[in-house]
């Protein structure tokens, strides 16, 4: 590589400049930020076309969530809003959710005349570790 | 002639050069807005240091090929993730040179393995968290040159984040760090060692199930050839916080754990020689990270893969391993 070409594409202007366009062209994750992120898992199995379509629909505390979860062809998940996780679980790859982006959950104060919610979207979500996820074709939650 | 990168834990004169560097391009205005680059709410100008949070965050989002189920990316989960780092690199350090008035400034390391190391309740305790380099953990960070302050306008701020649809949003707020909260401990010598003996740079299927040398320091693979979070992307998730996100570089962290998977990638070519794969005859589903593929970077077709191979003009280590 060229030093002098380092030295040009460094300049400020010369990058806005490039992410300018960039943006521009970025897909944007049509969809995703709906939640409609859509996984298309395809294989060929005895002579017959595989194809697996995974769209997530998550809720917390009743509320939907927009974010762009998607499935890998060996079953684990994976999400852009948190590039370096990948979960056996989209359980945890929710909880995770929650811990990156704390003021995304934060809770509203009830009103008095609100109907409560069934008890268990009540239960605070328990503090977990990350842990080693499952190995290749192990059994996987989804 | 080449500059030197060093450990910063060794090198006083290099860390606190590093540290004013970073709040030189902090404060230093782009002549860029927020608008500019559709991050909605008030306009607001964008800092030099901000735009390599941008630009991360725009690499994430670009997938390659669009849908593809591997998630790979125009700078993560595939072969392209060490070259693309590496041009990020080379221009914040040319950008750091600069506001430094120092061509011969290099961008320093975090040889996080050494505090891996170590029992996993002292990891943040290490020197590298101290009050003279990084700063500790918190919401906000209260330590360290990067310690947010409410009320001084000069302190360091996080401006430009994303939400939970991984979309850049701006934000007014202090650096956040939570040491071993969302892993237990940093990667270890040994876990290094094992990466490094790997002799494919990259395998097929190309994607976070590779048991290849870009798949294990990337982090999705450990030493038993488990899916898990490992090097990489334990580093991420052991520091937190900002590191969690698609806007991770807005931690000055980000760039020494970098520089460290950097000086790794260069440590693996001093062993097997100056090789990448994919080549160009893999197909269209590979495109962005087959070795003349142009790199998602404001050099175009200047920087591939391939130009990215020998940067010993530019740049060296001060030890390889």
């Amino acid at each position: 590589m060229e030093t002098k070409k380092l030295a040009t594409g460094a300049a400020p202007r010369k990058l806005s400049d490039y992410l300018t366009r960039a943006r521009d062209k970025a897909p944007a994750h049509d969809g995703h930020g709906a939640g409609g992120a859509q996984s298309v898992r395809e294989d060929n199995y005895r002579g017959h076309a595989i194809e697996i379509v995974t769209t997530y629909k998550i809720l917390v505390d009743g509320r939907k969530i927009r974010a762009p979860l998607g499935v890998d062809d060996s079953g684990q998940v994976h999400c852009h809003s948190l590039p370096n996780y990948q979960t056996a679980s989209a359980v945890d790859m929710v909880r995770a959710l929650i811990d990156g982006f704390p003021e995304e959950f934060e809770r509203k104060p009830v009103r008095a005349q609100s109907r409560p919610a069934a008890s268990h979207k009540h239960r605070p979500a328990p503090v977990r570790k990350s842990r080693p996820a499952a190995k290749k074709g192990s059994k996987h939650e989804h | 002639m080449a500059v030197v990168r060093k450990n910063i834990l060794q090198n006083a004169d290099v860390r606190d050069q590093y540290i004013q560097g970073v709040q030189l391009l902090k404060n230093e205005a782009s002549g860029r807005k927020t608008n500019e680059f559709g991050i909605p709410g008030a306009v607001r100008s964008v800092s030099t240091y901000d735009l390599f949070v941008i630009w991360h965050v725009t690499a994430m989002m670009l997938e390659t090929p669009p849908g593809n189920p591997a998630g790979r990316n125009s700078a993560h989960r595939g072969p392209v993730f060490a070259p693309w780092h590496r041009v990020m690199l080379m221009l914040f350090e040319q950008n750091l040179q600069r506001v430094l008035n120092d061509a011969n400034f290099g961008l320093p390391y975090w040889d996080w393995a050494e505090d891996g190391d170590l029992p996993p309740q002292q990891q943040g305790d290490a020197a590298i968290w101290g009050d003279d380099c990084m700063g500790g953990q918190g919401n906000p960070v209260t330590t360290g040159p990067f310690a947010f302050s409410q009320s001084d306008p000069s302190a360091f701020r996080v401006r430009i984040s994303t939400n939970i649809s991984g979309e850049l949003r701006s934000v007014n707020r202090g650096l956040r760090r939570a040491f071993g909260v969302s892993a237990d401990a940093l990667p270890r010598t040994a876990h290094v060692a094992n990466a490094l003996a790997l002799s494919s740079y990259d395998s097929p299927d190309w994607d976070a199930d590779a048991n290849s040398f870009r798949n294990r320091i990337e982090g999705w693979m450990n030493d038993d050839g488990v899916s898990a979070t490992w090097l990489h992307n334990l580093v991420h998730v052991w520091v937190g916080g900002e590191m969690l996100l698609g806007s991770s570089p807005n931690d000055p962290v980000f760039f020494l754990n970098h520089c460290n998977i950097d000086r790794l990638w260069e440590s693996w070519m001093s062993r097997n020689g100056r090789v990448y794969v994919p080549d160009m005859e893999a197909g269209a589903d590979l495109k962005g990270h087959r070795i003349d593929d142009p790199i998602s970077s404001p050099l175009g077709r200047g920087a591939t893969p391939r130009e990215t191979l020998d940067v010993s003009e530019i740049y060296e280590y001060d030890a390889l391993l």
